[in-house]
C-alpha cells in the first residue's frame, strides 16, 4: 500500500495512550467506561466543554465524529465519539451521564460546531437537553411533535395530532419588515436542485444569500429504531441499503458488518474480503458517477450531455453489481462473516465484463474532463465559490470527498484499514482548493483510484485457489454479544465516514443502534459555504456536497 | 392584432411612396406577399391590401407556429437525444412525429391552475404578449420567393422593436405571478434583455452601415453580390463572410436574447425553478413555450437575413434555404444547451456590459470607418 509515512513535523501533541489522555482531563473524569473501540471517560455534565477542548488541543482529537444519545433505566447518556483527523485509530469517547429527572448537559457546540446538529438530534429523538445550545430546536421531527421517540417511556400509541394553529405554516401570508431589503425564500422541499426533500430556508439580499438554514427530516424513516428492533444476524442487514440509496448500498452494508463483526468477534475469510472490496468500490464508482452527473446538472442547468453520459457509465457498473448481487438498488449482499454468495458463474464472463468496463473508463473520464473540469465556463462558475477552509471543515466533522476537497488527508480505507484495502496499491486523492471545483475534481480522480482497486481485486480473484473459496465464515445462527458491550466503527462510505455505534444488552437485538451519517455532518457546512454568495453558487455548493436525503434523515 | 396589421401596411405604403420619390431608386413592392395574394384574388386598392394582408399574415403566422410545433415537442427532444446518446420519442407515428399531436392534446387538456393572489389581467395577458411579439417580428422577414408580408423602409427596426415587446410580457409574467421565483426570473430577464439587446442592435447597425438601408429586402439584396471568386465558385457577399466578427457577436447576443444556454439565466431550472413561467400551466404554459420557440426562430430568421444572405443558396428555392438557415440556428441553440454550462447571473451581466457592449461598439465604429474609407 502506497501511503506516505505521517510527517513527524505536523504530528499532534503526543498524548495518545488511554491513560495519558485520562491524565490530561483527570480533574473531570469520574470513572472509565471503555468501549471496544476506544477508552471512554465519564465526565460531569458541566465539564463537557472543558474536557472536549482539552482533548482537542492536547491530545489531538480534532474530529467529533458522532454524538450518540441514549436512555438507560437509571440515566441518560450522551457519548461524544472523538477521533483524530491525522490518525482515525486514535480515538476516545467522552461519556456524559445525566439524571433521569433532569437530563441537562452542557453543549459541546463552542468546541465542535458539528455538535450543533448532533445535539439537536439527541434532544429530538432521546430528550436530552443541552444547556446554552445556540439553536435548541427539534431537527428531524416537526416542532409540534409530542415526546421523544427513542426514550424508554415513549408512548407510541399517543396521537400526534396537534391543532393546526400550532403548526408552523411554511406558506405564511405576505409579511414585510420595517427595515432591511432582504427577502425570505423557501428553496425546497420540492425544488429541482435540492436532490431530494431538503428544505432550505433562505434569506436573500437581491440575488445574494444572506443566510441559509437547512431544514431536514422530511425523509426520516426511524432507521435507527428499525435496526434496534431487528436481530443482528439477519434482520438488520437489508436496512443499510436504504440509507444512502444512490447505489452506495454495499458501502453502507459494510459499515454495519464491520461494527457487528468487531463486536461479536466474527472472522471474515480473506476471499470474502476481496469480494467485499470489489463490490464496495464498484458501488463507490456508481455513487460518484451520479454525484458528478447531478453536480453538472446543477451547474449546466438541464438534463444535458454530461448528466446523460454519467448515467450511461453508471449503468454499466449497475449491471456488474446486478450480476454480483442479483439486485440493482437494495443489494443485501453482505452477511455477517462474509457475503451471501460467490461470484456469478461463469466467472470468466464476469471478470471479462468488469475488465471491459475498466478498459473503457479512462476514455469516459477523458470525456468528463473535457466536458466538466476543463470547461472554462464551469471553472468560472466553481473555482473559488463555496469555499470551505480545512479548519472549518474539521470543526463541522466533514469527511469524504468534501474533506479531501479541502485538503484534509483523511480516508478510513487507508487510515483505519478494513477489508482488503491495506493489501492493495492505491492513493488517497486530496485537493487544496477548498472550493466547489476541488470537490468535483476529487470525485473525478477517486474514480480512477477505485478502478485501480477493482482491477487488483479482479486479478486476485482470478488467481484465487479453487479449494479456498470460503465466502462466509461459520457464524452462529443467533448472535448475542456480551451484555453492555459498546462499539463505534466506521467505514469510508461514498460520502464520507459512515459510522455505526452499537450497544448490546445481552439479547439478539441491539439496545442502541446509532448511525453516523456523513451527509448529516457535511450538509451542516452549507451555510458556511454559501452565506454571501449568489443563489447559483448555493445550488452548486449543495451539489458539490453530494448529499442523499435518505442518509441525512435516516 | 389583425387591425394593427392593416394600419401597418397603410403606413408602409405611404412611407414607401415618399421614399421612392426622394431616393429615386426603384423599390420592391411594400408588401410583396399581400400584394400577390390580392392580385391572385383580383382585388386591388384598400380592400385588396386588407384582404391580402390578413391572408398573408395568416399564412406566415401558421407556418411559424407549425414550425414551432415541430420544434418544441419533437425536434428538440430528438436533437437533445442525439447529443446525449439516446433515442427519444419513437413510439407514436413515424419517427415519433405524432407525439406532436399527442403532446398538444395532453398540454391543452391539463388543468389551468390559477394561483392565489396573481395579478389577474397582467397574469393573463403575459402569455399572449410573449408569442405574439415574436410573431409580429416575422411580418418583415424576407423568406424569399416573394414570401414577405411587409417590406417597410424601417423593416429591421420594426423587427427588433416587435421582438423587444417580449420583455414586457416577461416582466408581466414574473411580477404578476405572486411567486418569488417568478419575480427573480422576471428581474433576471429584464437585466439580460437590457444588457444584451444593446449589443444585438448595435451589431445589426454595423450591417446597416454596410448595406446602407434598414429595409430587409435591400439588406438581403446587397448580400447577393459576389465578394470574391475562388476557382470559378463565386462566394457571395454575405455579411457573415464580410464581417465574421460581427456575426459571432450577433449570434452570441441572440443566444442571450432568447435565453438559451449558456445564457438561460431567466429560466435557470435548478436555480429558480422555471423563472417567470413557474406558475403557468396548461394553455398559458403552451403559449409561453410557443413564444420562446418562435423567438428562437425569429432570432434565426434575423441572423439569416442579416448575415447569411437571406434566401440565397444553390439549387433549392429561396424560401427552403431560408427555412434551413432558421433551423440551423435552432440546432445551434440546442447544441449549446446540451454542451455548455450556464453562467452565473452576475458573470452573465458582466460579460454583457463589459464585454459584448464594448466589442459591439468597437465593431460599429470600425465598420463605419472602413465603409467611410472604401465607399
Amino acid at each position: 500500500m502506497s501511503l506516505e509515512e505521517p510527517d513527524p513535523t505536523d504530528a499532534v501533541p503526543a498524548a495518545t495512550s488511554a491513560d495519558a489522555m485520562e491524565a490530561l482531563v483527570s480533574e473531570h473524569v469520574l470513572s472509565r467506561d471503555d468501549h471496544l473501540n476506544a477508552p471512554g471517560y465519564v465526565v460531569r455534565p458541566d465539564a463537557v466543554q472543558d474536557t472536549l477542548s482539552t482533548l482537542r488541543t492536547e491530545a489531538g482529537l480534532d474530529h467529533l465524529s458522532c454524538v450518540t444519545a441514549q436512555e438507560y433505566e437509571d440515566r441518560y447518556e450522551s457519548i461524544y465519539h472523538l477521533k483524530s483527523y491525522d490518525d482515525p485509530t486514535h480515538e476516545a469517547s467522552v461519556v456524559v451521564p445525566t439524571p433521569k429527572d433532569d437530563p441537562r448537559s452542557q453543549t459541546a457546540e463552542p468546541v465542535f460546531r458539528t455538535a450543533d446538529w448532533h445535539e439537536r438530534e439527541a434532544y429530538d429523538l432521546v430528550g436530552i437537553e443541552y444547556e446554552d445550545h445556540p439553536d435548541p430546536r427539534r431537527i428531524l421531527l416537526p416542532e409540534t411533535w409530542q415526546g421523544h421517540p427513542l426514550s424508554l417511556n415513549y408512548d407510541q400509541e399517543r396521537p400526534q395530532i396537534v391543532p393546526l394553529s400550532e403548526h408552523a405554516n411554511p406558506l405564511q401570508d405576505d409579511q414585510r419588515g420595517d427595515e432591511g431589503e432582504t427577502m425570505f425564500l423557501n428553496i425546497g422541499p420540492h425544488h429541482p436542485a435540492t436532490h431530494g426533500v431538503l428544505h432550505l430556508k433562505t434569506t436573500l439580499d437581491g440575488e445574494q444569500v444572506v443566510d441559509v438554514d437547512p431544514d431536514i427530516g422530511y425523509l426520516h424513516r426511524c432507521e435507527e429504531q428499525i435496526c434496534q428492533n431487528g436481530t443482528y444476524r439477519y434482520q438488520i442487514m437489508p436496512y443499510p441499503d436504504r440509507w444512502d440509496y444512490i447505489s452506495a448500498g454495499l458501502l453502507n452494508e459494510w459499515a454495519y458488518a464491520r461494527a457487528i463483526e468487531d463486536m461479536a468477534e466474527i472472522e471474515v475469510p480473506e476471499y470474502a474480503q476481496v469480494i467485499r472490496t470489489l463490490g464496495a468500490e464498484l458501488c463507490r464508482i456508481a455513487a460518484h458517477m451520479l454525484a458528478i452527473g447531478t453536480f453538472a446538472l446543477d451547474v449546466y442547468g438541464d438534463f444535458t450531455a454530461i448528466f446523460m453520459y454519467a448515467v450511461r457509465d453508471r449503468e454499466k457498473v449497475q449491471n456488474i453489481l446486478e450480476d454480483l448481487t442479483g439486485q440493482r438498488l437494495m443489494f443485501n449482499y453482505f452477511r455477517l462473516g462474509g457475503v451471501v454468495w460467490d461470484l456469478p458463474e461463469p466467472r470468466e464472463d464476469f471478470f471479462e465484463t468488469i475488465r471491459d468496463f475498466l478498459d473503457d473508463l479512462p476514455q469516459a473520464l477523458e470525456e468528463y474532463h473535457d466536458l466538466i473540469s476543463q470547461n472554462e465556463i464551469l471553472q468560472v462558475r466553481t473555482v473559488d465559490t463555496g469555499v470551505l477552509p480545512p479548519e472549518v471543515a474539521k470543526s463541522y466533522g466533514a469527511t469524504g470527498p468534501v474533506a479531501r476537497g479541502s485538503g484534509i488527508d483523511y480516508d478510513l480505507r487507508r487510515d483505519d484499514p478494513y477489508g482488503y484495502y491495506d493489501e492493495l496499491d492505491w492513493d488517497v486523492v486530496t485537493d487544496d482548493g477548498c472550493d466547489n471545483y476541488s470537490r468535483l475534481f476529487v470525485r473525478l480522480r477517486e474514480l480512477e483510484e477505485s478502478a485501480k482497486i477493482i482491477e487488483q481485486c479482479v486479478d486476485l480473484l482470478e488467481d484465487w485457489p479453487e479449494d479456498n473459496r470460503t465466502i462466509q465464515s461459520n457464524v452462529p445462527r443467533t448472535i448475542r454479544p456480551e451484555d453492555d458491550a459498546e462499539i463505534y466503527r466506521a467505514v469510508e462510505g461514498a460520502k464520507g465516514e459512515l459510522g455505526i455505534y452499537l450497544r448490546s444488552d445481552g439479547t439478539e437485538k441491539p439496545a442502541r443502534f446509532k448511525i453516523r451519517s456523513p451527509c448529516f455532518s457535511n450538509l451542516q457546512t452549507l451555510p458556511e459555504m454559501s452565506n454571501g454568495e449568489y443563489i447559483p453558487d448555493l445550488v452548486a455548493s449543495l451539489g458539490s456536497l453530494d448529499i442523499v436525503l435518505g442518509e441525512v434523515d435516516r | 392584432m389583425k387591425a394593427s396589421w392593416v394600419l401597418l401596411q397603410n403606413g408602409n405604403a405611404t412611407g414607401n411612396a415618399t421614399n421612392a420619390t426622394a431616393g429615386g431608386v426603384a423599390r420592391p413592392p411594400s408588401a410583396p406577399l399581400a400584394d400577390s395574394i390580392a392580385g391572385m384574388l383580383g382585388l386591388d386598392g384598400v380592400v385588396g391590401a386588407i384582404v391580402g394582408g390578413l391572408i398573408g399574415a395568416f399564412i406566415i403566422a401558421n407556418v411559424m407556429m407549425a414550425t414551432t410545433a415541430v420544434a418544441g415537442p419533437w425536434a428538440k427532444r430528438k436533437i437533445t437525444a442525439a447529443f446525449t446518446d439516446r433515442i427519444a420519442v419513437n413510439r407514436v407515428g413515424p419517427f415519433g412525429l405524432l407525439i406532436i399531436v399527442a403532446d398538444a392534446v395532453r398540454l391543452l387538456s391539463k388543468e389551468l391552475i390559477v394561483p392565489d393572489g396573481v395579478d389577474r389581467p397582467a397574469w393573463d395577458i403575459a402569455p399572449i404578449v410573449i408569442p405574439f411579439s415574436a410573431l409580429l417580428g416575422f411580418a418583415v422577414i424576407p423568406f424569399g420567393s416573394g414570401l414577405q408580408l411587409a417590406d417597410p423602409e424601417t423593416g429591421l427596426v420594426f423587427a427588433f422593436a416587435a421582438a423587444s415587446i417580449a420583455s414586457l410580457g416577461v416582466v408581466m409574467a414574473g411580477y404578476a405571478s405572486n411567486n418569488k421565483y417568478s419575480l427573480l426570473g422576471g428581474l433576471r430577464a429584464i437585466a439580460s434583455n437590457i444588457a444584451y439587446e444593446i449589443p444585438l442592435i448595435v451589431t445589426a447597425a454595423s450591417v446597416v452601415i454596410f448595406a446602407g438601408t434598414l429595409q430587409m429586402s435591400e439588406i438581403v439584396a446587397v448580400q447577393q453580390q459576389t465578394l470574391i471568386e475562388i476557382g470559378g465558385v463565386a462566394i457571395p457577399q454575405w455579411f457573415a463572410f464580410v464581417n465574421p466578427f460581427a456575426f459571432a457577436l450577433f449570434i452570441l447576443a441572440n443566444l442571450a436574447e432568447i435565453g438559451r444556454n449558456p445564457f438561460d439565466i431567466p429560466e435557470a431550472p435548478t436555480e429558480i425553478v422555471a423563472g417567470f413561467q413557474t406558475e403557468y400551466s396548461s394553455v398559458y404554459f403552451v403559449l409561453l413555450y410557443l413564444g420562446e420557440f418562435i423567438h428562437i426562430f425569429l432570432g434565426g430568421a434575423l441572423a439569416a437575413a442579416l448575415f447569411l444572405g437571406g434566401p440565397s443558396g444553390p439549387v433549392l428555392p429561396g424560401f427552403v434555404w431560408f427555412y434551413i438557415k432558421m433551423w440551423a440556428f435552432f440546432l445551434f441553440t440546442q447544441w449549446a444547451r446540451s454542451a455548455v454550462p450556464r453562467l452565473r447571473v452576475d458573470q452573465f451581466l458582466d460579460a454583457g456590459w463589459k464585454g459584448m457592449l464594448v466589442l459591439s461598439f468597437a465593431n460599429l465604429v470600425l465598420t463605419a470607418i472602413l465603409v467611410g474609407v472604401i465607399v
